[in-house]
């Protein structure tokens, strides 16, 4: 699903350019549940980010569902994101505007997708999430837990291949947070793609496999044995 | 789609009421401003356009180039109509008007022992021939008024005068008598006549009628009064130079022009009517494009600066909606989508301001309508021009003040947006923002310099000495032609302890009613290529207005010309340079006429508004032309010298309404179109400086706001409260310097060339633009401190754990 060559990506400010990653290659294969770790500043979240197709590398290829996309205009990854991806964020980042149904609805409404259609499928994932109670409540009315549940509701709701996860449990407390992953863990039996950056060792267990970043490179890999796969 | 733009936009602006208030509040006033704005300028562009012929009605204007320069006039010679209806056949339909503009009116009893009622009319009474319902569509309701007005003593009465005269009956077949000269039948009552024209009238009468009204009316060509108009439609397939020219041909043989002197009919088109001030018209106001055009730019300065504000406060807090745009660019979205999305919420805002102003509109409008002394109705539903003026306001606010900001968010890179790591745009070290503060600074400052200006020059037209005594004078007119009877009655006027001076005369020594004459001088061999202005006035006159002889003597008592006192200018253009050389000297005037020696001479006064050059002065006894009596009283009696005054007057003319008016308040009305725009002036620019202070004021709120961290470390670092305070007003004080140069030569321009439509005008000094620059800055600094001390007193603790 994703293949990186000597990815490579550097920020240049006026007078510093700081290296992110150093000719990463990274190979994820459809239906996989991958972690990244490492400590911070690393260059997780610019792997992820890049991955999530939110910024370009600055060298290297990069290719998704086979397309090489390095070179891709904001408008065609735009495209590319709405269709085949779903994000979750350690801050949520739901939009304080719009109830819990409403930030839910609004990936479909940017894949115009028809609104009887999109009620019914916001109202199934609400309540696949145990969350549809909550459904006119804005997100300042809601805790943590309840406020990631929503937010991966809102990265699911439009079935995306692939789901991005940034530290997913790091604004919730031990309970809240394995539940979260409880839910990551059956959306990926389910047959979601998942990529999740994470401090958390407990999270990373989740996952198939590991990937530990240093100063911008891959520097292990572990891969769980693991009866199920 | 919309439904969550318009969703999200609703509540946003409803979380964030304050934000929202400062923005609907400055654009509602902004586009209140320039709605009525729009709706003054729509009226004046209608003037006499409802016409069907309008666009080939015209008027018979006359332009006369002399050595002294030139002269316009409207009023065309009696005999104009005659002659066109013989030999201009394409100039067809055609009216004289003539237009008394007061007079007495009696409504005469149909019972003798109900005593007649009077009533003073100081609105026009048009003397009209049957053709003007063929030129023009005033409406005229069940009546043909064609055919109501045919008859010689035959009447048409405005509803609003029928019921003032004839309360609740029907006044058909009732006689009125007009100046106690005419008897005349009402034969009809026709709707009011509309605001938006300018021939306004409230009553019609047969124009046969004027010869014996108006005491100057003859069948010379000679004699012109601006009351006496010639309109005319002219033949579709006619052009308008050529039968110009004919007119002009016909007519070189009947009048008696002087060598040099050039003189030309020309032809007006109705449509210009309204707009060229160098005529009168009977509405007596007329409106230059120059003054419409200015309102305009005025009215789009107040949506300007109050789309300004808009720009500023919405990039200004950009950063509180980054996380909402990252997350909907992370979602998928582009950039136009949310493009779209910003610039619907820009819509709303507006929209509610634009409601809002409809309503700010309706309840203001009376109050602009007396300030400007207009009657403009307006009613949104039926007004599809201001509606229409409203949705393209709506449109155009919402692009330019949505634009910029909907740009700067929708361009947010999603990963800093989710961040908040965003930074507006830097161009050249000078943000957008702090340019668009200079330039809503700059449109306050030249308002306020402008506003300085024209009130400094207004003021300087109630001070300016004209040259005579305009304090505690009262003019009253008197019926025409009856001089005599009042005069007998002098000893009795001056009884009163309070009267001080009474005179008796044509006018007073300024006044709108001027008559000029041609003349010979001296050894009658030279001759003088200029009119002069002449004052006709009993031998009271220059002592009861405090005019300066300067040598000779006043002439004496009598009944016709007999001596004559000139000016200093009537001196200067006759190359005479020592009064006392001028004593003696003979002039001849009133077509040869009347001949008399000069007996004295005056200094200089001002015969009309400061607008104008003082013009040569001939003063001269004449008692059939005495119209007024003038009276010095003592200002603290004039109470007790006006009912003695009146009750003098009432003796001598038991028949009519007595009425009088103060000689300053006269003066001022010289002036009244200028002190409008004084008056539109203040208004306008206090509005834009408190729209500019919302914006400001919310502006420096969100900078406080951003700035909170940087306040607390200096804070910690021993900053004190007053360092804080300067370091907020430092940057603004900046932009308004900078705003000050650029206002500096923009208002000098304009108002240098406003001033120069005054002959006597006051200098634009130094001062005033010092004035209004340490104004704006004081007005800008205060509206910042407000803000900038809630940050300089805060905690800086509570400040830096924020972050």
């Amino acid at each position: 699903m994703i293949k990186t060559v000597n990815l490579q990506k550097k920020y240049t400010t006026d007078e510093v350019e700081t290296t992110a990653l150093v000719n990463v290659n990274l190979h994820v294969k459809q239906g996989e549940f991958l972690a990244i770790m490492g400590p911070s500043g690393c260059g997780k979240s610019t792997l992820l980010n890049i991955i999530g197709l939110l910024d370009n590398p600055s060298g290297g290829e990069f290719y998704f569902l086979e397309q090489e996309i390095s070179k891709f205009s904001e408008r065609q990854r735009a495209n590319l994101r709405k269709e085949y991806l779903g994000f979750v964020f350690q801050s949520f980042n739901l939009i304080d505007e719009l109830t819990v149904y409403e930030n839910v609805e609004l990936p479909l409404i940017y894949l115009n997708v028809g609104s009887a259609e999109r009620k019914q499928r916001v109202e199934q994932v609400l309540e696949q999430m145990q969350i549809a109670h909550r459904r006119n409540h804005f997100p300042q009315q809601l805790s943590g837990g309840q406020q990631q549940r929503v937010a991966i509701s809102r990265a699911v709701v439009s079935k995306p291949k692939l789901l991005l996860a940034d530290e997913p449990t790091g604004n919730l407390d031990s309970a809240h947070g394995q539940e979260v992953m409880q839910l990551l863990s059956t959306l990926n039996e389910q047959g979601t793609t998942i990529v999740m950056v994470t401090h958390s060792p407990t999270d990373a267990d989740y996952a198939h496999r590991i990937v530990n970043l240093f100063d911008g490179q891959i520097i292990s890999e572990n891969v769980k044995e693991l009866a199920t796969l | 789609m919309l439904k969550n733009y318009f969703l999200v936009a609703v509540r946003t602006l409803r979380r964030h009421l304050g934000y929202t208030t400062l923005n609907v509040v400055g654009l509602a006033l902004g586009i209140t401003c320039s709605l009525l704005l729009f709706l003054v300028i729509q009226h004046e562009l209608s003037f006499d356009t409802f016409h069907s012929k309008a666009d080939r009605i015209y008027r018979i204007n006359v332009d006369k180039v002399t050595q002294h320069g030139p002269s316009y006039s409207a009023g065309t010679p009696y005999p104009m109509l005659a002659t066109i209806k013989a030999s201009l056949p394409e100039l067809t339909p055609a009216t004289h008007i003539f237009n008394l503009d007061e007079g007495t009116i009696t409504v005469l009893s149909t019972n003798d022992k109900v005593a007649p009622q009077r009533f003073r009319e100081e609105n026009n009474i048009l003397f009209i021939e049957p053709e003007f319902f063929d030129l023009f569509d005033f409406e005229t309701g069940n009546v043909n008024a064609k055919q109501a007005i045919a008859a010689p003593n035959s009447l048409l009465l405005t509803s609003t005068i029928a019921e003032k005269y004839f309360p609740g009956q029907n006044p058909e077949g009732r006689m009125l008598r007009l100046n106690n000269e005419v008897n005349l039948k009402v034969t009809g009552v026709i709707p009011d006549a509309p605001a938006n024209t300018d021939l306004p009238f409230i009553m019609l009468v047969n124009y046969e009628n004027s010869k014996k009204i108006n005491l100057f009316s003859n069948d010379t060509w000679n004699s012109t009064s601006s009351n006496h108009q010639v309109y005319f439609a002219l033949a579709p397939s006619a052009s308008v130079q050529q039968s110009e020219d004919r007119l002009n041909k016909i007519t070189s043989e009947l009048r008696r022009l002087s060598p040099g002197e050039k003189e030309r009919y020309t032809f007006q088109a109705l449509s210009k009517v309204h707009f060229d001030d160098r005529y009168s018209n009977f509405g007596d106001r007329t409106i230059s494009t120059t003054t419409l055009w200015a309102m305009a730019l005025v009215g789009l300065f107040l949506v300007l600066v109050a789309s300004i504000n808009f720009v500023n406060l919405a990039t200004a807090q950009a950063l509180r909606r980054a996380k909402e745009v990252g997350m909907r660019k992370v979602l998928g979205a582009n950039k136009t989508q949310l493009m779209v999305q910003f610039l619907c919420e820009t819509g709303l805002i507006t929209l509610v301001a634009v409601l809002l102003s409809v309503v700010l509109a309706e309840l203001l409008l009376p109050f602009l309508n007396k300030l400007l002394d207009l009657q403009i109705t307006f009613s949104i539903l039926n007004s599809p021009a201001a509606l229409l003026f409203l949705l393209a306001e709506l449109l155009t606010v919402t692009f330019f003040a949505g634009f910029y900001p909907a740009l700067v968010l929708s361009g947010f890179q999603p990963i800093s947006a989710l961040k908040s790591k965003v930074a507006t745009a830097r161009t050249a070290g000078i943000s957008l923002r702090q340019a668009l503060v200079v330039v809503q600074f700059t449109i306050c400052q030249v308002l306020i310099i402008c506003t300085i200006i024209v009130h400094n020059q207004m003021e300087y037209f109630r001070s300016a000495s004209l040259g005579f005594d305009k304090e505690a004078i009262v003019t009253i007119p008197f019926p025409s032609g009856q001089a005599k009877k009042l005069m007998a009655l002098r000893p009795q006027l001056e009884a009163h302890s309070a009267v001080k001076n009474v005179t008796f005369a044509f006018a007073a020594p300024s006044s709108n009613s001027n008559f000029s004459m041609s003349f010979r001088f001296d050894d009658y061999s030279i001759n003088h290529n200029f009119n002069l202005n002449f004052k006709v006035a009993d031998e009271h006159f220059v002592e009861t207005f405090g005019i300066d002889l300067l040598a000779g003597r006043i002439y004496e008592k009598s009944d016709t010309m007999r001596e004559f006192l000139v000016n200093e200018t009537f001196l200067r253009n006759v190359g005479i340079t020592n009064p006392e050389e001028a004593l003696g000297k003979k002039l001849l005037v009133n077509g040869g006429n009347s001949e008399g020696p000069i007996v004295g001479v005056v200094k200089d006064f001002h015969v009309g508004s400061l607008r104008n050059k003082i013009e040569p002065v001939v003063i001269s006894t004449w008692s059939s032309l005495y119209f007024t009596v003038n009276a010095k009283i003592e200002q603290k009696d004039a109470t007790a010298a006006l009912a003695h005054l009146k009750k003098i007057w009432t003796s001598a003319y038991p028949d009519d309404v007595f009425y009088y008016e103060f000689l300053d308040d006269t003066l001022a009305r010289f002036y009244e179109d200028e002190q409008r725009q004084a008056h539109l002036f203040k208004i306008f620019s206090f509005i834009a400086i408190l729209i500019g202070c919302l914006g400001l004021y919310g502006l420096v709120s969100f900078m406080v706001t951003q700035r909170t961290k940087e306040v607390g470390v200096r804070k910690v670092l021993g900053a004190s409260s007053g360092s804080i305070l300067v370091l907020f007003s430092k940057d603004f004080a900046k932009l308004v310097l900078v705003a000050f140069v650029l206002a500096v030569p923009v208002s000098y321009y304009f108002m240098n060339k406003w001033l120069q439509d005054f002959t006597y005008r006051i200098d634009i000094s130094y001062w005033v633009f010092f004035v209004a620059g340490a104004l704006t800055l004081l007005i800008a600094l205060t509206t910042v401190s407000v803000q900038a001390l809630r940050a300089a007193f805060s905690n800086p603790v509570i400040a830096l754990k924020t972050e």
